[in-house]
């Protein structure tokens, strides 16, 4: 994927035909200005006839338009272009990121793939065009005004001093503030963040006057030391203000003076005349607008490179990817069963080993163990979602690899220790993995797994939206919620979790019956467990090594 | 558009001075662009007349220069000021705003509450809030400041080179800057409310993807959510698009009026030059003031584009910031005062409990047990009035529910929620949240009541700091943190749900007898399926 290479190309994708448009419009001003001039000095030397004016007008208005147009043009080609980059963006990101086996935080990534992408189109709309221009219109204007009158030419290069200096000095003190911005933000993003997560608990506790003080100060606070950023930030582009309206008004009184006579030095042999004068005078105004416009536009060009980075840092992150991404998968068609041999996985920097087992259909098998032994890992292992180290895991008589991964998964049934249920009705949720089933099957299946008559109670029933961790539900009836999923995919094999984790022993002994009477009608269990009830009540037990440093 | 009005409002009401200097120095600073341009083309023109009439050493050359030296100046000057004054004072009102808003989501009722979603809510509280700094910034001062500037510039015009120009130059920018915002402002709403959605709509699904990646892959069901995502990223991008081509479309329109502005001024201008009605110089500041004048209309066209972004950011905002503002001290003290005992007579709640009697005295303690899922919390809930129940009646101090108001809760009824949210700041500043008035050697009794006494001295005593959501604490420390601040307000009626959950047995039955001892009068009613916490229990009811 070659659009994550560098951050440049995340933050700046170009479209030469629409800047050098752009650039293009930009220099119709040369034109207009030369009319105008050409006017002026017709009618300071008397000679300005009225068919001439309308004329002059009629032109002046038609190189206007071709340059109202020709901008509009432009500027639609690159809204285009942010379009398709941001979208061949988003969906790269998704698609790659959703073949990597985990992320600690789902929610920047998804903050990264809706709103911070967002941020790369201003860029692409104002930014790229505006440095083209900048880089462009003052030098094209510099040469021209020393071709009338090297002061002239002297007093935009002074006014105007070297560009990059100028640009850099303008872009360090915006990308400070908006630096101090950010970092205001996130300050502010966590005051809030408290205060919101915590309204019932203030509500309850009738602490609302209490909050909204605190609350004021700290606002007051950030306030001030904002503007005190901003003081020296807006300095900064006063001083670019400065230089513009001084340009303006030197070159004023330098052609003016020179036009009464009481100047006679700057030209190349003949006094400065009043249409050279007039010309300069149109264009230094222009000369500093590519300037300003540029340094408007680094607020978001600051943006977009922070947006870029991050594409950057995720890209470059070591990911471990899940078995059988690809097609092409081998079909499985034996009769369920699991065999662990010499297997060894990789967890981060250290190793873990397990003995060997074989389980077949009918048959429940207990990982034990404290937190963090393994036991997930081994159970992750089995659904494909991580490769084996060394040894192998052979599902179904066949080893369990890239090929036959996706075949083996549409066997499995998996019930997570804290699930995450998608933000959609408790049918759409419990139908994940068998979107045809009708009515009666769910009902079938939520029966099956204890919890048809809770999800009856709710005020919706299933079609009670759940939210990320199943708002709404306890959490056994979840975990029994999932397990609904996996007997409604039509799983033969069942891997869980900690299904009797946190739950009291009454719900537990129900969870531990159900799970276990699955086992006569031919189903394949996998458990992960610390409750040693469920453990002694499982055909087969094992542990897995203490880890080793890899 | 009525909520627009309100953030407007609220924004000069909050920085009244400051907004209205700032903006008087923003048409300082735009008549010094006009004047700077219009000085600077007349002197020229003038000096250049003088020059060729031989007449330029008694031309006066020393004002206009001096003129143009002190617009230049007074330009940068001025909006240096405006600034700082116009940033400072929208700073400020944002801040109110953020009180506002976080005033109204607290007053929201409870039953409101409980389902808000914490992320729309602070989504609202920073980016939305955040848009609005364009309501003043981007719509409102550079609309009247704009308009006042061509109001007084077209004035000086008709002074100087005529009306015929003047009323052009004050009828295209005015009246075409009216039609152009009419035209594609009303355009610019739908497509940011669609963007809005539609932005929201990805990070909801691709946040649902990346967190529930192992059960849709073990589902199969990962190609599903892709492609949920993409049609939410397609509307994005079309709404998107829709955004950008009505700035495009405002932003030609604003070019046009400016060109045939310059166009016709010029015309108008030197058609009177050849005449002989007007001067040459006049005519050349009629025309470069026409041109100057540009930068008042410039902002027009990102103007309307920003306006259907915050124009929806308001309303989202407004909503939840109440009209008019409840004032405390006006409240009618209702009658009756939260005291025991509670009493529950033949309490329904369906479907899970058919009938519930109970009674807590002062003093008293009792425990409602059973296997979760069975309904204890929902009869907390309806003691504390978030729920409804289906039939009997819940009376505490002899008077029903329905004689006191939220605000008679306040401090007299403590209800501890299965989920206690711990915030970040110091334990005192945590206890304080239950009695804002607690002294240190109160606090250091209540610590004491909840077994937190030890882990404070090994801390930083009443400064410890909390971290994120409590995140610096374990959950036993957090579930007792949210004991103490709780039994801080000594409140005469308590519900505690779950109140040991985290703790280990003796910490458990030490922490309940601390409550107990610290609030010797209050009548406690506790929610728990563990055995060990019916050690002080005076009563167990057991739900089935």
């Amino acid at each position: 994927m070659n659009i994550f290479d560098t951050a440049k190309q995340i933050a700046a994708p170009q479209d030469r035909p629409a800047e050098t448009v752009l650039v293009a419009a930009a220099l119709v001003w040369i034109g207009q200005a030369a009319l105008i001039a050409t006017v002026v000095a017709r009618g300071v030397a008397e000679s300005l006839e009225p068919e001439f004016v309308a004329v002059a007008a009629a032109a002046l208005l038609a190189l206007g338009l071709l340059r109202a147009g020709a901008e509009r043009w432009a500027s639609a080609r690159l809204t285009d272009l942010a379009e398709r980059h941001v979208g061949t963006l988003r969906d790269a990101i998704i698609e790659q990121e959703l073949t990597r086996r985990a992320s600690d935080a789902p929610a920047s990534l998804a903050s990264l793939v809706s709103e911070k992408l967002e941020m790369l189109r201003p860029a692409i709309l104002r930014y790229g065009p505006a440095r083209k221009r900048a880089m462009v219109v003052p030098l094209v204007l510099l040469v021209i005004a020393f071709s009338q009158s090297w002061v002239a030419g002297a007093i935009l290069l002074v006014a105007g001093p070297l560009i990059p200096v100028f640009s850099a000095l303008v872009g360090m003190a915006a990308q400070q503030a908006s630096a101090r911005q950010l970092d205001q933000m996130s300050t502010i993003g966590a005051l809030l963040s408290e205060r919101i997560g915590a309204l019932i608990d203030i509500r309850l506790l009738g602490a609302e006057s209490t909050v909204l003080k605190d609350f004021h100060e700290a606002a007051d606070d950030l306030k001030s030391r904002t503007m005190a950023v901003l003081r020296i930030a807006f300095l900064t582009s006063t001083a670019l203000e400065l230089f513009a309206a001084l340009g303006v008004a030197m070159m004023a009184v330098y052609v003016g003076f020179s036009l009464l006579g009481q100047l006679q030095f700057g030209t190349y042999g003949a006094p400065l005349s009043v249409w050279s004068g007039v010309f300069l005078l149109l264009l230094a105004p222009e000369f500093f607008a590519p300037l300003r416009d540029l340094s408007a536009a680094w607020h978001d060009r600051a943006a977009a490179l922070a947006v870029a980075a991050e594409v950057v840092a995720w890209n470059d992150a070591d990911a471990e990817h899940v078995l059988g991404g690809q097609g092409n998968a081998v079909k499985l068609h034996d009769k369920a069963s699991i065999a662990i041999h010499a297997l060894a996985l990789r967890v981060g920097e250290s190793i873990i080993r397990y003995p060997d087992v074989t389980v077949e259909a009918g048959q429940a098998l207990a990982i034990s163990g404290g937190s963090g032994a393994g036991k997930t890992t081994l159970l992750s292992a089995i659904a494909g979602l991580i490769p084996a180290h060394t040894g192998d895991i052979r599902v179904a008589g066949i080893v369990l690899a890239e090929e036959t991964a996706q075949s083996w998964r549409t066997r499995l049934g998996w019930m997570p220790q804290s699930p995450h249920f998608v933000k959609a009705s408790v049918l759409a949720n419990v139908k994940l993995a068998a979107p045809e089933a009708d009515t009666a099957q769910v009902e079938a299946a939520l029966k099956s797994a204890g919890i048809l008559e809770q999800i009856r109670r709710l005020p919706h029933g299933t079609n009670e939206m759940l939210g990320e961790t199943g708002a709404g539900l306890s959490g056994g009836e979840a975990r029994r919620l999932t397990l609904a999923r996996a007997l409604l995919a039509g799983a033969d094999v069942l891997l869980v979790d900690e299904p009797t984790a946190d739950l009291d022993e009454e719900t537990a002994a129900a969870v531990r019956r159900t799970l276990l009477d699955l086992r006569a009608q031919g189903k394949l269990l996998v458990i992960a467990t610390h409750d040693p009830a469920l453990m002694t009540a499982c055909d087969l037990q094992i542990s897995p090594d203490p880890k080793e440093a890899c | 558009m009525t909520s627009l009005k309100r953030v407007l409002g609220i924004c000069l009401q909050s920085a009244r001075g400051a907004i209205w200097r700032g903006g008087a120095l923003s048409i300082l600073v735009l008549l010094a662009g006009v004047g700077l341009l219009a000085l600077s083309g007349w002197f020229i023109a003038a000096a250049a007349a003088a020059g060729l009439a031989g007449t330029g050493l008694v031309f006066d050359v020393f004002k206009p220069s001096a003129g143009v030296r002190a617009l230049a100046l007074g330009r940068t000057a001025s909006r240096y000021g405006e600034r700082l004054l116009t940033h400072d004072a929208t700073l400020k009102a944002l801040v109110t705003l953020r009180l506002r808003l976080l005033q109204g989501l607290m007053a929201q009722p409870l039953r409101r509450l409980e389902r808000a979603r914490a992320a729309a809510a602070l989504n609202r509280m920073i980016a939305d809030v955040d848009a609005l700094d364009g309501v003043t910034l981007r719509l409102f001062l550079p609309a009247v400041a704009g308009a006042i500037t061509l109001v007084l510039s077209v004035l000086g015009l008709g002074l100087f080179a005529g009306w015929s120009l003047a009323a052009w130059v004050g009828a295209l920018y005015g009246l075409g800057s009216l039609i152009i915002g009419r035209r594609f402002g009303p355009e610019a709403l739908p497509a940011a409310r669609r963007a809005e959605r539609a932005l929201q709509a990805v990070r909801a699904r691709s946040n649902d993807a990346f967190a529930a990646r192992a059960d849709l892959t073990v589902y199969n069901a990962i190609d599903g959510q892709i492609s949920l995502i993409g049609r939410a990223s397609l509307a994005l991008g079309q709404a998107r698009m829709r955004r950008d081509s009505v700035e495009r479309a405002a932003q030609f329109w604003v070019t046009v009026m400016v060109q045939t502005t310059v166009a016709g001024a010029m015309l108008l201008g030197f058609s009177s030059v050849s005449n002989g009605d007007l001067s040459t110089p006049l005519a050349t500041l009629g025309v470069l003031a026409s041109l100057a004048l540009s930068e008042t209309v410039m902002p027009l066209a990102r103007g309307i584009s920003e306006f259907g972004r915050i124009a929806d950011s308001a309303r989202r905002v407004m909503d939840d910031i109440p009209e008019h503002q409840i004032d405390p001290s006006q409240k009618v003290q209702a009658k009756p005062m939260i005291v025991p005992p509670l009493d529950l007579r033949r309490i329904r709640i369906e479907p899970l409990v058919d009938t519930l009697s109970l009674t807590v005295e002062a003093g008293e303690m009792v425990l409602l047990a059973g296997p979760s899922g069975v309904g204890k919390t929902t009869v907390l809930n309806v003691i504390a009035g978030l729920l409804p129940a289906n039939g009997g009646e819940v009376c505490i101090g002899g008077h029903p529910l329905n004689d006191y108001s939220e605000e008679d809760f306040r401090g007299r009824l403590g209800y501890l929620p299965q989920r206690a949210t711990v915030m970040d700041g110091t334990l005192m500043d945590s206890l304080r949240l239950g009695a804002a008035d607690l002294s240190e050697s109160e606090a250091w009794e209540v610590l004491e009541a909840v077994e937190l006494t030890r882990f404070a001295q090994e801390r930083d005593g009443l400064q410890t700091r909390l971290g994120s959501r409590g995140t610096a604490l374990s959950g036993g420390e957090r579930r007792r943190v949210a004991l103490a601040r709780l039994i801080a307000g000594r409140p005469p009626v308590i519900l505690l749900d779950e109140p040991t959950e985290g703790l280990d047995e003796a910490t458990a039955t030490a922490v309940l007898r601390g409550i107990r001892n610290y609030l010797p009068q209050s009548a406690i009613l506790i929610s728990s399926h563990r055995f060990c916490d019916r050690a002080l229990a005076n009563r167990v009811i057991t739900l089935r």
